[in-house]
């Protein structure tokens, strides 16, 4: 993809999306706690198909236009679920359309409506809190042939947690089925699905998806085998890459927020903002900042070239969620402290931001989960054993980057006449 | 003019693999076990046989372009370079010469100037050292005070130098000195001076090494009484000294936020934490993760100012902010190592941890000064506080 789209996509992103507090407060007294009429502009506006490739009708323009907008979305506080339905469901049901199973056909009929913005699908997998990656175990899926409730065909039965949007118009549930994974098709309104919502801090809600004998048709098994957890964990890798870019942006107009107040908030006759204590509070949030950029735009790199390993997107979206979740509710907390008891007013638009970074660190890991993860997926003990020498196997910018420094020091200096 | 060493060949035109074979191969063979992975950085009669050879081979400036007697290398080339010298443990030496006199004189300097000192500098018989810091100008180098004055003398015109400097890195080392000296006094601060080149030989310098916490004795502190300098020894403008020095620390800072210290760091930590059986201490590696972390983001946001660099474009003030990351992370991890190693956090030289050797101390002492010099890192969040965040002053 050119720049150039990428840089017409960040400014219709942010012409799309302003910081509206009033629009805020509204929506997050209301259910579902987002605007439909925004997510059907949202999908005219085509962002609804940026990740989906071209063969499904999408505009094949890779997790990195994603984060644009999940950024902007972030900074205008826009509940819309953008990552969870427009980047990770969208994701999950286009790999299921190309896959080539008998779940071909509804999963591109699916994935039509929700290109559309007709219909709000999430995925339903998490078999207990705190799970990043699928169990495969909560919903056990099991055949019933031509005499059963239906036809041929599945039925589910267990609980999901902690699946985003209540209000989905469908839900794309990971089940196991004599052994095997398989993604399914389920519509709220299907007999023996209940659907609970819990409200979360930002208006919006999570749910506990409960399955009672929920039958589904042998088509709407979208995928199944190794290709359905592949295809699971791929989306969850990618939701964590954007909601850390949303978030982003959070931070970004927190932050924003603070810089302002601090520059005008007098007290003792000056800026506060002048004091060298606040400042290098300020400027250690503002780091933190630049890290999460810095980390996210790696973990695009990794996550949209095809020739990277799983376990290098695993690490790379771990690693940019750690970071990103730990630093929101670093800054944002730390924007409350800096503003004084202002900050800490459900007047002042500066708690919404706080409440939002708490919704969004919190779903797919917080920054202790993931780096429980990234652990894991290091092994550092296990590669250091092997080694002698001092070197380390991280992934890092930093030899490339060594490299394009003493080049560049070198050769700008040869344009100079003599 | 022909400044180094004829290169063997074309380096670039050779395939990575085959580049990389010559270099590891000459490496591997030639480079001395005793000196591979030293806990602190070596005097230069220790590395001088082993970069006096360098030199020779024409390898001394892998960056230089050959036109300047450097081995021009290509950025994959490069890669392999530095990648194959850290892998052997090749210890930097006191190379001030050929990362910061070099570009400077590349960038500022004229065509007498570049003959008369790039063939010390590419033969590593002239070695540099940085004379910036005076005892009352430390992160307020702008105040510094060595006052340098423009007479005729019996060759010319000189400059007549007096006053001091200190935390000169291997002044002990060095045959050559670049300083900033005051050369207006009544101008504003950054305004009156000036970049000079002088001979460590010349009468009136005097030398005193300064030993540090860890006992090494790697700064100085050096004495100018009436040092005379030839006025062709000025660098760029008379009273421009600051811009020139300006160009250097830029690149001094990204230098400076490069991830291979901690990298270094993250693998020692992992060594004791082995040895003391951490890896299945869950408070342990949650601290671990978090700065491998610290170190992974640091190499995106390094690269992200290293292409700024590549591009040719000028760094911005925010480049503070890598100086600021890399050395606390840095420190996080040397803390760590001190911690992990529990009662062995205080042993002095290499320590046998369950059978492992390692140097305990090495890292935590290096990662000291780095949060210091170069402008400290509370400088670098006033610079970033008022250019970047636009905070009021005070």
């Amino acid at each position: 993809m050119s720049d150039e789209i990428l840089t017409l996509l960040t400014d219709a992103a942010a012409a799309f999306a302003k910081p509206d507090a009033v629009r805020v407060r509204r929506l997050r007294a209301a259910d579902p706690g987002f605007d439909r009429t925004t997510w059907r502009a949202m999908a005219d506006q085509g962002w609804l198909s940026v990740t989906t490739p071209e063969e499904c009708d999408g505009l094949g323009l890779g997790l990195r236009a994603a984060v644009v907008i999940a950024e902007r979305l972030g900074f205008a506080l826009h509940t819309e679920p953008f990552v969870p339905a427009g980047v990770m469901a969208t994701q999950c049901v286009a790999g299921c359309a190309l896959a080539g199973g008998a779940g071909t056909d509804s999963a591109r009929q699916l994935l039509t409506t929700l290109l559309s913005g007709e219909a709000i699908g999430v995925l339903a997998w998490q078999d207990q809190a705190g799970q990043l990656a699928p169990g495969w175990r909560s919903v056990s899926a099991s055949q019933c042939g031509p005499g059963g409730l239906g036809g041929q065909g599945i039925v589910l039965d267990g609980t999901c947690h902690f699946v985003p949007v209540a209000q989905a118009d469908v839900f794309i549930v990971a089940a196991q089925c004599a052994g095997v994974p398989g993604l399914y098709r389920v519509a709220p309104d299907a007999p023996g699905v209940t659907c609970t919502p819990h409200p979360v801090a930002d208006g919006t809600s999570m749910a506990t998806l409960h399955l009672r004998g929920v039958f589904v048709p042998a088509a709407d098994c979208l995928a199944s085998g190794a290709s359905a957890a592949q295809l699971l964990q791929g989306a969850i890798d990618s939701a964590m890459v954007a909601v850390s870019a949303e978030l982003t942006g959070v931070m970004e107009r927190s932050l924003e927020m603070t810089l302002d107040y601090l520059r005008t908030r007098k007290q003792f006759g000056r800026a506060i903002g002048s004091f060298q204590s606040l400042q290098h509070r300020a400027v250690d949030l503002w780091t933190q900042l630049q890290l999460t950029r810095a980390a996210v735009a790696g973990a695009v790199r990794v996550l949209d070239d095809p020739a990277s390993d799983e376990r290098a997107r695993r690490l790379a979206a771990s690693g940019a969620k750690a970071r990103a979740a730990h630093a929101a509710l670093l800054l944002t907390t730390q924007a409350v402290q800096l503003h004084g008891a202002i900050g800490f007013t459900d007047e002042y638009d500066l708690g919404l931001y706080l409440n939002r970074a708490l919704v969004l660190s919190a779903w797919l890991g917080n920054a202790a989960e993931q780096r429980r993860r990234y652990g894991e997926l290091a092994d550092p003990f296990g590669t250091a054993e092997a080694q002698d020498a001092p070197e380390t196997t991280l992934p890092s910018g930093g030899e490339a980057a060594r490299v394009a420094v003493a080049q560049a020091a070198a050769h700008s200096t040869t344009q100079v006449p003599a | 003019m022909i400044y180094g060493v004829e290169q063997e060949q074309d380096w670039n035109s050779l395939s990575d693999d085959a580049f990389r074979h010559i270099v590891r191969a000459d490496f591997e063979e030639h480079y001395p076990r005793s000196l591979r992975f030293p806990p602190s950085r070596l005097r230069w009669n220790q590395n001088r046989d082993w970069y006096r050879r360098m030199a020779a081979k024409g390898w001394i400036a892998p960056a230089w372009p050959r036109e300047y007697g450097g081995m021009g290398l290509a950025p994959s080339k490069l890669l392999i370079f530095l990648e194959e010298q850290e892998h052997c443990g090749i210890v930097r030496f006191q190379d001030h010469g050929v990362l910061m006199v070099g570009p400077v004189l590349m960038r500022h300097g004229n065509e007498a100037q570049r003959q008369r000192y790039f063939q010390g500098i590419l033969s590593c018989d002239e070695i540099w050292c940085q004379g910036y810091s005076e005892p009352n100008a430390g992160s307020d180098l702008a105040s510094l005070r060595t006052r340098a004055e423009l007479v005729s003398g019996p060759d010319g015109e000189e400059f007549v130098i007096n006053g001091q400097k200190i935390w000169t890195t291997f002044a002990h080392d060095a045959t050559h000195m670049f300083a900033l000296v005051r050369t207006d006094p009544d101008a504003k601060a950054q305004e009156g001076i000036s970049f000079v080149l002088l001979d460590m030989k010349s009468p009136g310098v005097t030398v005193r090494p300064i030993r540090d916490i860890s006992g090494h004795e790697e700064f100085c502190e050096v004495f100018l009484d009436d040092v005379r300098t030839p006025a062709y020894n000025l660098v760029g403008k008379l009273n421009g000294g600051w811009t020139v020095a300006k160009s250097l620390l830029g690149f001094e800072r990204i230098h400076i936020g490069s991830p291979k210290l901690p990298e270094h760091g993250l693998h020692v930590l992992m060594r004791i934490a082995r040895a003391r059986g951490l890896h299945r201490d869950a408070v342990f590696c949650d601290k671990l993760a978090a700065l491998q972390l610290d170190v992974a983001h640091l190499g995106e946001m390094y690269a992200h100012f290293a292409a700024i660099v590549a591009r040719g474009d000028p760094l911005g003030q925010d480049v503070s902010l890598l100086k600021i990351w890399a050395t606390e992370t840095f420190q996080r991890i040397a803390d760590l190592i001190v911690e992990a190693a529990g009662p062995y956090g205080a042993m002095r030289g290499v320590s046998d941890i369950g059978g492992v050797p390692v140097n305990v101390l090495a890292n935590f002492y290096k990662a000291r000064p780095a949060t210091i010099y170069a402008g400290s890192n509370e400088i670098q969040r006033n610079i970033l506080a008022k250019h970047v965040l636009g905070l009021p002053g005070h």
